[in-house]
């Protein structure tokens, strides 16, 4: 489900919530993490590919919300900006983990996490989401935001913090890499 | 290659939908977000307020008062200044919880809005920054010394899911002890198929029992490295039969390929319970003389994609391809095909004995590249047939991180690929490099389908083990659908429980039947099954005998047998299985463990720990050090120094979860 349906009709709320929480209101950003956090995850889910992960990261996004809220300016959507966080998190996990390769071995080797099994050629569709996950950072964002996140490239472009014509160029370069596998 | 080839593949990325958010994980996560939050605005509680106050003090009170009072001032400043500061770096101690700390000097976050997104990184930076030192001390404090090596940041991240804890530990304000803390099985953030322990089963009701050989040993390598990181496994990590089979054990061996096995059995009295005793079946597969140089031709299929680029993925792999070349001679042959992107031919089929150019070929390598050319298992096959050599190993490698796009997307097609292939007599092994995106299940599935066996190698003295100490079993099966059935005599035998094996078992009717695919044996491999009976007639029994059951001994039987082992194989090229039948008597019981041979002691202290580190029901309450000595005791040669390892493991969980 892309972001727009969670936050089109809720838009006005949501910016008062903002407001309120930026001013310290507890209730008002207990309410803003509680409607967010599900979107957090399922984004971190698309992106990381297994559960745990997601959980994680979905847990430091809210945390750091607390500090972050009262940077948001409200210029960009909130949903816009709650993306980044949250891309900004799931890098941060990934390179944390490149860096104790060794433990993440051992994590993988008795048993990687599946993605749900149920759905048709799930398999091939967890196969490119390997792929894809393994692209640089950039392509990947550009890709997953684009097709995964059902995003147009100008709203990709907002989040990326780039132009509309780089995530296009990121998605292009991509395909290309893909090439063998699509 | 796409099952829709009219669409756009890309678009099947929105096909994936994250399972629901697990409920206890998002009440944790917003409530240590509120807490950050209360935390983030309290006024004063942080000292965050007090450049205000002194402004306030400062002009009110400059120029009323004469010059004199102007020392005091100046304390009363410095005493502001230090309170705050002081207050925050007792706070900052392990006294705290880790959640979320300020950093020491911070007034308020400027709300002048910049760039968003540079603002959106660096505010989102602070707060996670701040725990980590926290953490790691704390880490510190519960891990037992290992590698020395670990950096903080590696500490505080082999503490898994660190911020669920927090909370508790707000409530009741300290840090809870550390061996309370460490002493449940952390969630280790990975899944695992979950087992129920086998059940003890009364030889009235059910005199056989049918499994399948496991050679894998991958468990052993998961709770060996979760216990160095100071964590005590999952129950489900704990696979004792793949534990007990990491170890070589001193077998008899067979006299020659046409037996391709032989089986040691004995019965001695079980370490961790007076009334029952253990039933150990060791095999070992036939192990071709080393005079015996059996031509190879192997096809290193090597993933070359950009994700290959790390420390433990490529060039492990090239160091370990070294030390395999190493073992090979001159009537051997090897090709590289590499894929990525595409697939290409790194190396024709040449003859081991050219090493340089070998090596050269290997040395080329390197991630991300690419060449243009067929997919990459088809032509890793045409490479294969076209060195293939009668008689000897014909084999494909396959080396990745788990990106499987080997030319074949879908896993089914692929299987009977590799399957249909197997049946012209090239096989396929599997080596696993790296982490996050490799699927244990693919691999083991493929490697079964190409009659191979899939290994993970994570790190040099893997790749030694896997590739220089068991070649041999690694490359050439001798072996396969190897089942084990074993029929307990009534007369002398009441219950008997399988230890270990749980995701082996098959269906007595299975056995027979060679349709039914099992494990198989490499060369010079060695696996162990323990049974726990209980004889006849001991007052240890758990279930108690049928009122109406028989108490005659089944017809045929000889009275002083306790069972009769039944193993089925086919050698590598057959379909038809042969059957080896063994009876158990008394001539192989040994009155004291003591007086059974090293190895048998060894994998009964292996058992112990697994099903003590598993929590198991039936064997939980022997003590480590008991285990400890009994492995000690039983080290034998133990020229690779696997089992001194093992002994150091025991100390390592018996310092993690201390008997009570």
């Amino acid at each position: 489900m892309p972001l727009t349906a969670d936050a089109a009709d809720t838009e006005t709320d949501v910016a008062d919530l903002v407001t309120l929480a930026r001013a310290g209101d507890r209730q008002a950003f207990v309410s803003l993490v509680s409607t967010h956090y599900d979107f957090v995850y399922r984004t971190a889910y698309r992106w990381c590919g297994n559960r745990s992960d997601a959980e994680d990261v979905a847990q430091e996004v809210s945390i750091k919300l607390a500090a972050a809220i009262a940077a948001f300016d409200g210029r960009s959507k909130f949903s816009s900006w709650l993306y980044r966080i949250t891309l900004n998190a799931v890098r941060d996990m990934q390179r944390a983990r490149a860096r104790r390769g060794r433990h993440v071995t051992a994590l993988a080797e008795v048993s990687p996490q599946s993605a749900p099994p149920e759905q048709e050629d799930a398999a091939a569709t967890r196969q490119l989401w390997a792929a894809v996950r393994a692209l640089p950072d950039k392509q990947r964002d550009a890709v997953l935001l684009v097709y995964a996140e059902d995003l147009t490239h100008a709203a990709a472009a907002e989040i990326m913090g780039c132009r509309e014509a780089t995530v296009s160029w990121h998605i292009f370069e991509a395909r290309k890499t893909l090439r063998g596998f699509l | 290659m796409s099952t829709e080839p009219n669409i756009d593949p890309l678009a099947r990325l929105g096909g994936i939908e994250a399972p629901a958010a697990d409920a206890a994980a998002r009440t944790r996560a917003i409530a240590a977000a509120t807490a950050a939050f209360e935390k983030e605005s309290s006024p004063g509680a942080q000292g965050k307020r007090w450049g205000e106050r002194l402004k306030s003090i400062f002009p009110t009170f400059q120029g009323n008062w004469i010059m004199d009072t102007r020392i005091p001032i100046a304390t009363a400043a410095v005493a502001l200044l230090l309170l705050p500061l002081g207050y925050q770096l007792y706070s900052t101690t392990s006294m705290t919880p880790p959640v979320v700390q300020q950093p020491a000097v911070a007034p308020a976050p400027a709300p002048e809005p910049a760039e968003m997104g540079e603002e959106a990184d660096t505010a989102a930076e602070v707060p996670v920054a701040a725990p980590e030192p926290v953490m790691a001390e704390r880490a510190k404090t519960v891990v037992v010394p290992q590698s020395g090596a670990a950096s903080p940041t590696m500490d505080m991240e082999a503490m898994p899911a660190p911020a669920p804890m927090a909370p508790s530990l707000m409530a009741t304000g300290m840090a809870a002890p550390a061996d309370a803390m460490m002493a449940m099985p952390e969630a280790s953030g990975d899944a695992f198929a979950a087992f129920d322990e086998q059940p003890v089963k009364s030889v009235a009701e059910e005199p056989v029992s049918t499994f399948s050989i496991d050679v894998d040993t991958a468990s052993y390598s998961y709770v060996r490295r979760m216990l160095e990181d100071g964590q005590v496994p999952s129950p489900d990590a704990v696979r004792i039969e793949e534990m007990i089979n990491y170890f070589p054990y001193d077998y008899a061996a067979p006299e020659d390929a046409e037996t391709p096995f032989a089986s040691t059995v004995a019965l001695y009295p079980t370490p961790w319970n007076p009334t029952t005793r253990l039933l150990h079946i060791g095999i070992k597969g036939y192990e071709p003389p080393v005079a015996v140089d059996r031509p190879s031709n192997l096809v290193f299929l090597i993933d070359t994609s950009g994700s290959m680029d790390e420390p433990d993925k490529l060039p492990l792999l090239k160091r370990a391809f070294r030390l395999l070349v190493e073992q090979l001679s001159d009537n051997d042959t090897i090709s590289i095909v590499t894929y990525a992107g595409s697939a290409g031919v790194a190396l024709e089929p040449t003859s081991a004995g050219d090493k340089a150019k070998i090596l050269a070929a290997l040395d080329n390598l390197w991630a991300g590249g690419s060449t243009a050319g067929v997919e990459g298992i088809e032509l890793a096959y045409q490479l294969a047939e076209k060195a293939k050599v009668e008689g000897g190993v014909n084999r494909v490698i396959l080396a990745t991180d788990g990106d499987f796009n080997v030319g074949i997307s879908d896993p089914q097609e692929l299987e009977d690929f590799i399957a249909q292939k197997r049946g012209s007599g090239v096989f396929l092994s599997v080596l696993g490099f790296g982490a996050g995106n490799l699927g244990d299940d693919t691999m083991q599935s493929l490697a079964q389908s190409g009659n191979g066996n899939a290994s993970y190698i994570s790190s040099f003295r893997e790749a030694q083990k896997v590739l220089v100490e068991e070649m041999g079993g690694t490359l050439e099966t001798i072996a396969k659908d190897v089942k084990i059935q074993v029929e307990f005599n009534p007369a002398m035998v009441s219950e008997y429980r399988l230890v270990g094996y749980e995701t082996r078992t098959l269906n007595r009717e299975d056995f027979n039947n060679d349709k039914v695919d099992a494990g198989e044996i490499g060369a010079g491999h060695t696996v162990t099954a323990i049974y726990e009976v209980t004889p006849a007639g001991s007052d240890g029994a758990l279930i108690d005998s049928l009122r109406y059951g028989s108490d005659e001994p089944a017809a045929g039987g000889n009275s002083d047998e306790y069972a009769f082992l039944r193993m089925r194989y086919k050698l590598p090229d057959s379909d038809v299985s042969q059957l080896i039948e063994t009876p158990v008597t008394a001539e192989v019981a040994y009155d004291d463990i003591t007086s059974a041979p090293a190895d048998m002691r060894f994998a009964a202290a292996v058992a112990a720990f697994g099903q003590k580190l598993k929590g198991s029901v039936y064997a939980g309450d022997m003590d480590w050090q008991t285990i400890r000595a009994l492995a000690q005791g039983a080290r034998g040669k133990d020229e690779a120094g696997y089992r001194a390892e093992f002994v150091q493991l025991v100390d390592l969980a018996a310092s993690l979860r201390p008997d009570r």
